[in-house]
């Protein structure tokens, strides 16, 4: 190896190297950073960036430069040189590939580590997914509700599981998922740092409205925390039969799968349910409005409407509802 | 030696139809119907990356779409590539190391016919409610699923049967049948990267079987395995699947490497660079790939510390994968290279199959794949990996022995337009969706919110590319098998032995068998092709 | 139907140079997956053994099946004496030990249908708890397997009994030998996991 050569490699190599920290500083693909957990895989992620720019442009540039530079002349039908192999370059490829993913793994260990560290009084969540909704409970304040609520820059760990099948709690700005196992309970935690809104999707297929189980995380204010747990204590006490039945449409997922207006739901599962308190007396001869909803309600079998799937809507709701809730479902369905 | 023009061959598509046990026709029975079953598969993308062009449901409700996906991948996994790269191994297996057939001709028979019934089961579970819960088939889901479900369990524990006797054939053949003066360090790495496979083969295929007993002993007889109430776990199901699945991963890519490393060497007419070090890495490939299966896993609830080992495992599996690139690197390095359409697929592996296994080592991180794994940042990178990689490969090899097959030469331009189109397609399909996975785009979804919508028109245009990219391959195939020009036994001068006999061979292979005396990738000597097997001894 | 043109010949064994037969190579590796597939079910069986322990283990029985543990192990030793006697040339002693053997298989497999008889009456099933459904499915394929010895054995013994075999050709029965001692080997696996620990 001339010194030509060598000279070569180094400039080769710095410019390389250079390109990686260019890109592990300035490119970013991930979406808003909204948790310490955020923070540090998204650290550890430019660092990957940085690497994988600079092994893609290595081989890449090797090879387009290969191509190009010795593609065979035309008319020469003789044989390149009879080179076996290196056993000096073939070491070196094998060894510094092995030194990076070793500093790979030993970098990703400490993100784990430091990414699962728990502290000491955390906000409690029990997570339970169902088919096709989120339900979040706090047990301290013994609050339930399918909008998750946290406080801004304090650890909420939550456990996670699920009633029927397998499902996966992801919230992307967080950077964190955890399966929803039936039968088990697993542990997350995320220290979220920065107010807003979040989309919470589902991550592992769990049926036929696997793309519509979404939830939304508010990430709030200490106080306003408060505030909003306590307004959930205290809706035991609705001001309105209308506002019990909001609650439940919520409440019992209906709103992942029907749209109404009233209740800011947008699902498109299931039918849409504006105007049925007028509409449901008419579908079945003999069945008037309220019997049309009740039998829905706990018997979704019953009347399918058409160019909607069967075997979705959860079939137990007779199980899970109470009999003050249905009324109060119905009686809310039929004011809309 | 055959030098003599021999009439162009009349194919006689019949043969094809009927049980056979010559390993040249079990070979194109495989690759043919294999590929049927891509086409098919490749429809049922179409149909998915159609309703994904646009946010809502469209064409498809949920439960339908769940179905498109299921049946694309078992498909294009269980009845493509594992089983197209067998007939590749079939095919050449006994060729390339001197020998008139496998080992066991009338199990490779048998093996190939299971393959049309177990297509025909998982086809037919469409139509009694077809399984829907990915290819992954994850429990408590699928025991309830549709009854199409325990149809897709039994196509796929048959297709594992027909697997693990190919395995056990290959490994025999290898093994037991070289020719005189063929040792193994003379092997081609074609047949060393079906070797490693055929181990996988042996060993974790039986596992799966084990757990879609369990699975359909669920659904049919009433038995607990998988009932949570009672004590069952959905995290058993995860282990005994993953086993198999993960080295199936390297089941479909070995083979494929092994094409690409036979085709450097003679379109490059240099020897293949680091020999003994491709071979060893494919050896190395298979043992570790036996050992990292939980990194499917990491967010399964599984014991968090146990995470760590498999986190190390994943990512020393780049070691061997590398060396492998960089000796192909190598090999064309300071060359003669021609760009004929089985190089340029060849050339299009590496690059492709580089993003894909790069990617592999940022989920091979636990703490990144807790954010992309079960998103479209995984499914951009298994795309890479199996179609930029192992379809690459497969048709690099469709082109590079067409000749040796059937005996013709295929359109060049053709192949040229097809391996472009494929290129770029590709590329659009699915650089796309590794940002829709980082951006919060989950797997398996019919529907997105509306900020996915640019990244999903550009992989369904690129898919669309795709499909349509098969056309040229097809009618370059099919009219060049009937039609096209008469092919020599050795087109592209190369020195393994399969091309060291007629195109296409005489049944027994070769009128006598030949005595090697040199390795197979002997470019370079000054001499000119200087024959790999000396005139053979008299009574030999 | 189309035939090759010549059978495996000597010419091309030319290759042998591990000095391996291919046949039995074939049969091992045959083998090995067949170990990886009970591997599977009993780390299903072990699994649910250590995570979801029930009484009904408790109403197995270790006299009865220890006894049949150890008819099936003489069964082995009456297959090895076979494979002697057949090594030394003596047709009618390969007969005889295969026959010994059909009948041991035979009467563990009565065992086993008495055991599994029992516990159903007992309340013990597929279908009433983890450990039902884990316990039959693993003895119920090692069963299986051994009914398939047993006609295996059959085939072999009836081709014996025709002079199939002689002192210099009896690699069928070395084959057939293999899978039995296989099923024997899973067997005590399978008693010391199920019975014993």
């Amino acid at each position: 190896m001339n010194l030509r050569r060598i000279v070569t490699l180094v400039v080769l190599a710095v410019v390389l190297i250079g390109l990686g920290v260019l890109v592990a500083s300035t490119v970013n693909l991930m979406p808003e950073e909204a948790s310490v957990q955020a923070q540090m895989v998204d650290r550890l992620f430019r660092l990957l960036m940085g690497i994988a720019t600079v092994i893609f442009v290595a081989v890449e540039g090797a090879l387009v430069y290969a191509v190009v530079r010795f593609r065979r002349r035309a008319g020469d039908d003789t044989d390149g040189p009879a080179v076996h192999g290196s056993t000096t370059l073939e070491a070196v490829w094998t060894a510094i590939p092995a030194l990076i993913v070793i500093v790979i793994a030993f970098v990703s260990f400490r993100v784990l580590a430091a990414s699962a560290v728990r502290e000491a009084e955390p906000v409690v969540v029990e997570v339970v997914g169902r088919q096709f909704t989120w339900e979040f409970r706090y047990p301290e304040a013994d609050v339930t509700s399918t909008e998750l609520h946290l406080p801004v820059d304090r650890q909420v760990r939550f456990e996670i599981t699920s009633d029927d099948v397998i499902h996966s709690l992801w919230i992307p700005e967080f950077r964190i998922k955890q399966d929803a196992t039936p039968g088990r309970v697993a542990e997350m935690v995320i220290t979220p740092t920065r107010l807003g809104r979040f989309p919470i999707r589902c991550a592992e297929l769990c049926g036929a409205a696997h793309a519509a189980m979404t939830a939304e995380v508010v990430v709030e204010s200490g106080e306003e925390f408060a505030a909003w747990l306590e307004g959930q204590r205290g809706a035991g006490l609705p001001v309105s039969p209308g506002d019990l039945g909001r609650r439940l449409f919520s409440q019992y997922g209906c709103n992942a799968c029907h749209t109404l207006a009233d209740a800011v739901a947008a699902g498109v599962v299931g039918p849409s349910l504006d105007g049925i308190g007028a509409a449901a007396g008419s579908f079945v001869p003999g069945l008037d409005a309220r019997a049309y909803l009740e039998q829905s309600i706990l018997d979704p079998e019953a009347f399918v409407v058409e160019g909607f799937p069967s075997g979705v809507m959860p079939p137990n709701f007779g199980d899970r509802l109470t009999g003050e809730e249905l009324q109060a479902l119905v009686d809310y369905l039929l004011s809309q | 030696m055959s030098s003599e023009p021999l009439a162009a061959p009349r194919p006689n598509w019949r043969r094809y139809l009927t049980w056979n046990t010559d390993h040249k026709v079990i070979g194109v029975q495989y690759i043919v119907t294999t590929f049927l079953f891509f086409l098919l598969g490749g429809v049922l993308a179409v149909l998915v990356r159609a309703e994904l062009i646009r946010p809502g449901q469209d064409l498809v409700n949920g439960e339908e779409f769940n179905r498109l996906f299921t049946n694309h991948g078992s498909l294009m996994i269980f009845l493509w590539i594992i089983p197209v790269l067998a007939g590749f191994g079939n095919y050449l297996m006994p060729l390339m190391i001197g020998a008139q057939d496998m080992a066991f001709p009338r199990l490779n028979a048998v093996s190939y016919w299971i393959i049309p019934p177990a297509g025909f089961l998982m086809i037919s579970s469409f139509f009694v409610g077809a399984a829907d819960t990915g290819w992954t088939a994850y429990v408590p889901l699928s025991i309830s699923a549709p009854d199409g479900q325990t149809l897709w369990a039994l196509s796929v524990a048959l297709l594992g049967v027909s697997s693990i006797l190919g395995g056990i054939n290959f490994i025999t053949t290898a093994i037991t049948m070289r020719t005189e003066g063929l040792t193994f360090d003379r092997l081609p790495l074609f047949v060393w990267g079906m070797l490693a496979t055929s181990i996988l083969m042996v060993v974790a295929t039986p596992v799966l079987s084990a757990g879609l007993v369990l699975v359909a002993l669920d659904r049919l007889v009433g038995t607990h395995f998988f009932t949570v109430a009672v004590g069952g776990d959905p995290i058993l199901w995860q282990n005994l699947f993953w086993f198999y699945s993960h080295p199936a991963v390297y089941i479909m890519v070995l083979p494929a490497m092994g094409i690409v490393s036979e085709i450097f060497p003679v379109f490059s007419r240099k020897p293949i660079f680091g020999y003994k070090a491709i071979a060893a890495s494919s050896m190395a490939i298979a043992v570790l790939g036996l050992l990292v299966w939980a990194h499917h896993m990491f967010s399964s609830g599984m014991d968090p510390r146990l995470r760590i080992p498999y986190m190390i495992t994943s990512m020393i599996i780049a070691v061997p994968t590398g060396v492998k690139i960089f000796s192909w690197l190598g090999t064309i390095w300071d060359g003669k290279i021609r760009f004929n359409t089985p190089m340029l697929f060849a050339l299009g592996f590496i690059s492709m199959f580089l993003i894909g296994g790069i990617t592999g080592i940022f989920l091979a991180s636990i703490p990144v794949d807790l954010h992309v794994t079960d998103t479209y940042f995984v499914v951009a990178h298994l795309h890479f990996v199996l179609f930029g990689g192992s379809v690459s490969a497969v048709y690099a090899g469709l082109y590079y022995w067409f000749p040796k097959i059937t005996g013709r030469m295929f359109d060049e331009r053709l192949g040229r337009a097809h391996f472009w189109m494929n290129f770029i397609g590709t590329n659009l399909a699915y650089l796309p969706m590794f940002l829709a996975g980082l951006l919060g785009m989950p797997r398996r979804v019919a529907d997105y919110a509306p900020e996915f919508t640019t990244l999903n028109v550009l992989a369904s245009i690129g898919a669309f590319l795709l499909a349509t990219s098969t056309l040229p391959f097809l009618y370059n195939a099919i009219v060049s098998w009937a039609t096209g020009p008469r092919a020599e036994a050795n087109p592209w001068r190369a020195r393994t032995l399969e091309w060291q006999t007629d195109s296409p061979p005489p049944p027994n292979n070769f009128p006598v068998s030949p005595r090697v005396t040199g390795g197979p990738y002997d470019y370079g000597e000054q001499a000119p092709a200087k024959p790999l097997t000396p005139a053979p001894a008299a009574g030999k | 139907m189309t035939q090759h043109t010549l059978p495996h010949s000597e010419a091309f064994r030319a290759g042998k140079s591990l000095g391996i037969d291919h046949l039995k190579l074939g049969v091992w590796l045959f083998l090995a997956s067949e170990v990886m597939f009970f591997g599977g079910l009993i780390a299903a069986f072990l699994h649910y053994k250590v995570n979801a322990p029930s009484s009904q283990a408790g109403l197995l029985s270790v006299p009865l099946v220890g006894a049949n543990t150890f008819i099936l192990l003489t069964s082995s030793f009456t297959v090895v004496q076979g494979l002697a006697a057949i090594r030394r040339g003596s047709r009618d002693g390969l007969v005889r030990y295969l026959s010994i053997t059909i009948l041991l298989g035979a009467i563990f497999l009565a065992g086993q249908a008495y055991e599994f008889s029992s516990l159903y009456r007992d309340g013990v099933t597929l279908q009433s708890s983890v450990f039902g459904s884990s316990f039959f499915t693993l003895t119920g394929f090692h069963g299986m397997h051994v009914f398939i010895g047993i006609l295996w054995a059959g085939s072999t013994l009836l081709r014996a009994a025709r002079g199939r075999y002689s002192k210099e050709d009896y690699a069928g029965v070395e084959v057939f030998g293999l899978y039995w001692h296989f099923v024997d080997i899973v067997w005590i696996v399978l008693f010391t996991i199920i019975y014993l620990v």
